[in-house]
């Protein structure tokens, strides 16, 4: 049998004229079919909104206590362990520059200043690679191949920001 | 006389500023609505307080994310949809009903012997007993639709956007969610015998 135009005008709901819900009562004396999708989206409409027991704002209230207490002792816990883990780094990154310093202090105290100095040598030189790279690099490759260049980078940057963006979208809903 | 829309605002707002009264006379006013979407969705008292309560828990961790251009009633029904949707996915892998796993009581739709036609009470009941069996025969995401659409009144565009589907996509879940009820609908072991015949519906 042929449902159309019936079955759409039941499944989107249309508001009918008195000539096609005429034509629709006829149809459905015949069809099986579109009677059941009536008469079932008759039973859905009418459907009761079931509440849940008496007291469920109550036992969420339980339930929330319950939940700042499992928090408060998750982040006491989180904070000892970060703590301890912390101290227990420190501690031995430590123990062998204070025990040397105990042993020997004139020694330790100008090993210490040679490091600095190793350090401050250190940042000098990359300082100066990288403005000798400054002047070189561009005359290796012609304009235009660095302007692709950064055209791409700020491409990547612009899609990988999109989809940072999509994605905290996307968290809304949980 | 208070404006309801107002109130939801007033205590989304002062939920959002950490007040936990507040966010409860949320579930106070939201209590219903998400209960019977758990309840449609996972078709067992126990199992759909629990998923009720653990809506709002949710709801409540991630209140900051809620965008308060979009209604908060929508919003906690998709919370809840994705929650049950993801229950009926473990239950179905791990082969576990879902009603043994917990058996917290909530209202039972009997039959009110007080009422003037405690008959009809008794049809209305059946009807209603009736439809739930007609849901447990649709997919997940298709039972959340039809739940948000008829119990609900919620737009399709607003389905579309709780449940992160196009609002085409909507229309046709909603469709082949009525084809499935429609062919259930008639199957003797739902219908007991001597009924109305589907022409015979006070819709017709």
């Amino acid at each position: 049998m042929n449902h159309r135009p019936f079955e759409s005008w039941l499944l989107e709901e249309l508001d009918l004229t008195p000539g096609q819900k005429h034509e629709l009562h006829l149809h459905l004396r015949e069809c099986r079919d579109c009677a059941a999708l009536a008469e079932s989206g008759v039973a859905l409409r009418s459907a009761r909104v079931r509440p849940p027991a008496p007291g469920f704002a109550a036992r969420f209230e339980g339930r929330l206590i319950s939940h700042h207490r499992a928090e408060r002792r998750r982040r006491l816990w989180g904070s000892l362990l970060l703590a301890a883990v912390g101290s227990g780094l420190f501690a031995w990154w430590i123990a062998p520059a204070v025990g040397a310093f105990v042993a020997s202090p004139a020694t330790s105290i100008a090993a210490w200043v040679q490091q600095l100095l190793h350090i401050a040598l250190s940042a000098r030189a990359i300082l100066e690679v990288t403005q000798i790279m400054f002047r070189i690099v561009p005359d290796l490759a012609p304009s235009y191949l660095w302007m692709v260049l950064s055209s791409t980078l700020a491409g990547l940057g612009l899609l990988w920001s999109l989809s940072l963006w999509r994605f905290a979208r996307g968290a809304q809903g949980v | 006389m208070a404006n309801p829309d107002r109130d939801e605002a007033f205590w989304v707002s002062q939920a959002r500023q950490g007040s936990d009264e507040a966010f409860t006379e949320l579930v106070g006013l939201y209590q219903a609505p998400v209960y019977n979407l758990c309840y449609r969705m996972l078709g067992d008292p126990g199992s759909a307080e629990d998923a009720a309560q653990e809506t709002f828990l949710r709801a409540y961790r991630y209140l900051h994310r809620y965008d308060p251009s979009r209604a908060f009633a929508t919003w906690l029904l998709s919370i809840a949809a994705h929650y049950c949707i993801d229950r009926l996915r473990r239950a179905r892998y791990a082969l576990v009903p879902l009603d043994a796993e917990d058996s917290e009581g909530s209202v039972r739709e009997l039959a009110d012997p007080e009422s003037p036609d405690p008959e009809a009470e008794v049809m209305k009941r059946e009807q209603q007993e009736l439809v739930q069996a007609l849901l447990m025969n649709l997919e997940g995401k298709d039972r959340a639709a039809i739940v948000m659409r008829y119990w609900h009144s919620i737009s399709e565009v607003e389905i579309a956007e709780a449940l992160g589907l196009t609002v085409s996509a909507v229309k046709s879940r909603l469709h082949r969610a009525r084809r499935v009820l429609a062919s259930h609908w008639e199957e003797p072991s739902l219908r007991g015998s001597g009924e109305r015949r589907p022409h015979e519906s006070p819709a017709i």
